[in-house]
């Protein structure tokens, strides 16, 4: 792994390598700190299958951009795409908490519903934009479904990196705005409505806040992996500790070295780079599993000190 | 006059879709700083009460009251400290024992503001009234059943409730901790005078830390001292059919006692054989609370 983090690290110096993988590079940061910061969150509260089905949810985004741009609605790449995707995301989370029922569709089954609807609808969309565009003699979307499906951080450019940055920003001010009672409701949903803590909003804007990050990390890891950079980071930080500051700052750890390292193993071997760094993230997951399953028998950092 | 923490005057709620109400005829007033136990079967309507007075439902029929406000007003302004059942901790929860604790004081500080030394006072006066102080520092999800039971009582009190509601309590706490459990409700109740109320189907929690008991099979029908929770009574509460009781054709009235003014449980009078409080049908049931000590 050295020699790969000295083959980025060679590129990064060189100037017209820098100039075309830095946007990458930073784009990728952007979301994956994002992506670090509520991925315990997502792990604790179970969210992790949601976090799938809004990413899964994008590729219906995706066709509904398509068929914009085909009519020449939109750009394709441009901040219009994003809205349309980012609003077919909220869309499918917001919709997923509404129609979810206990008794007659629960949640994961409509998680799967709105996962499968979403990439078929998107599919065929997808596939329908192209040939309007084609028939219409207008510019068809070039973009693979591999670069869709997996992401392709390395053509990120300064629109990517200003999204990122952008999503970022937002996420992180909502999260220091609505922190307590948030930490309150994720730890116990139940009392916090007893308490007047207003649970269905907090839900919504965590939904809301879910969304954004999928359509952001979009780019780095596609729409298959997405989910993976909501997961990874924190479930490798609980395996390590059982300290909110440290949780976070493990995570956020997790999650560079993840990214660094999954970009320098694409450079290196010409790999697609989304799902090098998932495949990076998920090694350090399974070396904190080992870990923590050696120092605790019962695998949790807090276990040890359980009484 | 006496304040009343809790009033229900003849409350009914049916859940949209149901054929039938989850309570129905409630009429309950809670004197402040009494401890008052709802014993009830499950499925007898201990939560559809418990949700109305915390405001999170509204009555289908019926008014009720926390301090005279709103139940939803009552809870948004932090009147109610709210201990709820808890089968299942979220084990991997990264916080130690004093934040959640804090937060039960803090969530609704501005996000600048820090939590003021005052909070962290109350925080650590709950932390030693509840003992959860001997492991405030562990994570909230290592703790054994009794210790995440002090522990969330101990988040209730930090936001300074004048009425303490706990759900279920008892559920899975060893027979050591249970005598513990009612050691520390009395404690509480000596230190702070809150008004507590315990909602449960098991009889140890009731008995270890009420006052009073009221029993609730969709109707409340007897209201009765620890002591009185004779056999011949839970029989008739546990053996209850949900559908009505037998001979009950009206709404029940129950009065808790303020602390250490209860009159005895006569095991002869009949739990439905008072007088009837100016409504055809209406049942009175006991001889408590200031109206029946003036001779009403």
């Amino acid at each position: 792994m050295a020699a790969d983090h000295t083959g980025l690290l060679v590129y990064l110096r060189d100037p017209i390598m820098r100039n075309l993988l830095l946007p990458g590079v930073l784009a990728g940061a952007f979301t994956v700190v994002t992506c670090a910061i509520l991925s315990p969150l997502v792990v604790v509260r179970r969210l992790g299958f949601i976090g799938q089905g809004i990413s899964h949810s994008a590729f219906g985004g995706v066709g509904v951009a398509a068929v914009l741009a085909a009519f020449g609605l939109i750009a394709v790449g441009g901040a219009a795409e994003f809205a349309v995707i980012a609003v077919f995301c909220i869309a499918a989370a917001l919709g997923m908490g509404l129609i979810a029922d206990r008794r007659r569709t629960p949640e994961d089954s409509t998680i799967g519903l709105f996962l499968v609807g979403s990439m078929a609808l998107g599919a065929l969309l997808f596939a329908y934009a192209r040939d309007h565009a084609l028939s219409a003699g207008r510019a068809a979307d070039t973009r693979s479904w591999e670069s869709i499906l997996f992401g392709s951080v390395m053509n990120a450019g300064g629109a990517e990196v200003l999204l990122a940055a952008i999503v970022m920003g937002v996420v992180l001010l909502t999260l220091g705005l609505i922190r307590r009672p948030l930490l309150f409701w994720a730890f116990d949903e139940e009392a916090a409505r007893g308490f007047g803590v207003p649970g269905g909003p907090i839900r919504a804007g965590l939904m809301i806040m879910l969304a954004l990050v999928v359509v952001a990390a979009m780019k780095t890891a596609g729409v298959v992996l997405a989910s993976a950079l909501l997961v990874l980071p924190g479930a490798t930080a609980l395996r390590l500790s059982d300290r909110l500051g440290r949780v976070i700052a493990i995570s956020l750890a997790t999650a560079l070295v993840g990214l660094i390292g999954g970009m320098a193993l694409s450079i290196d071997r010409d790999w697609q780079p989304g799902p090098c760094v998932v495949l990076v993230m998920t090694g350090m997951f399974v070396a904190a599993l080992v870990w923590s399953s050696v120092r605790s028998p019962r695998g949790h950092a807090g276990a040890a000190q359980g009484g | 006059m006496t304040a009343f923490a809790v009033k229900l005057e003849s409350v009914s709620y049916t859940y949209p879709g149901s054929p039938s109400p989850a309570i129905e005829g409630v009429n309950l007033d809670v004197p402040e700083g009494t401890r008052l136990g709802i014993l009830g079967p499950n499925g007898g309507g201990k939560s559809t009460l418990l949700k109305i007075a915390l405001g999170l439902l509204r009555p289908s029929v019926g008014h009720a009251s926390i301090f005279g406000q709103d139940p939803a007003d009552a809870r948004r302004a932090g009147l109610i400290g709210y201990v709820p059942q808890r089968v299942e901790a979220l084990l991997g929860f990264p916080m130690s024992v004093r934040q959640i604790v804090t937060l039960g004081a803090s969530w609704r500080l501005a996000p600048w503001k820090p939590v003021p030394a005052a909070t962290r006072t109350t925080v650590e006066d709950a932390l030693r009234l509840t003992g959860a102080g001997a492991f405030a520092e562990k994570p909230i999800g290592s703790l054994s059943g009794g210790q995440m039971q002090r522990a969330m009582i101990a988040r209730a009190l930090a936001a300074r409730p004048r009425i303490l509601a706990l759900d279920e309590p008892l559920v899975g706490i060893d027979a050591a901790g249970q005598q513990q459990f009612g050691d520390l409700l009395a404690s509480i109740h000596r230190s702070l005078g809150v008004t507590i109320l315990i909602i449960s189907h098991d009889l140890r929690a009731i008995a270890a830390g009420s006052d009073r008991v009221a029993c609730l099979a969709r109707r409340l029908h007897s209201h009765v001292s620890p002591e009185g929770l004779t056999p011949q009574v839970l029989a008739e509460l546990f053996s209850h059919d949900l559908v009505g009781i037998a001979g009950l054709t009206g709404p029940v009235h129950v009065h808790a006692h303020p602390a250490g003014e209860c009159c005895e449980h006569h095991q002869g009078d009949s739990p439905r054989s008072s007088h009837a409080p100016g409504q055809a049908g209406d049942v009175t049931v006991g001889i408590e609370g200031e109206e029946n000590r003036h001779g009403r």
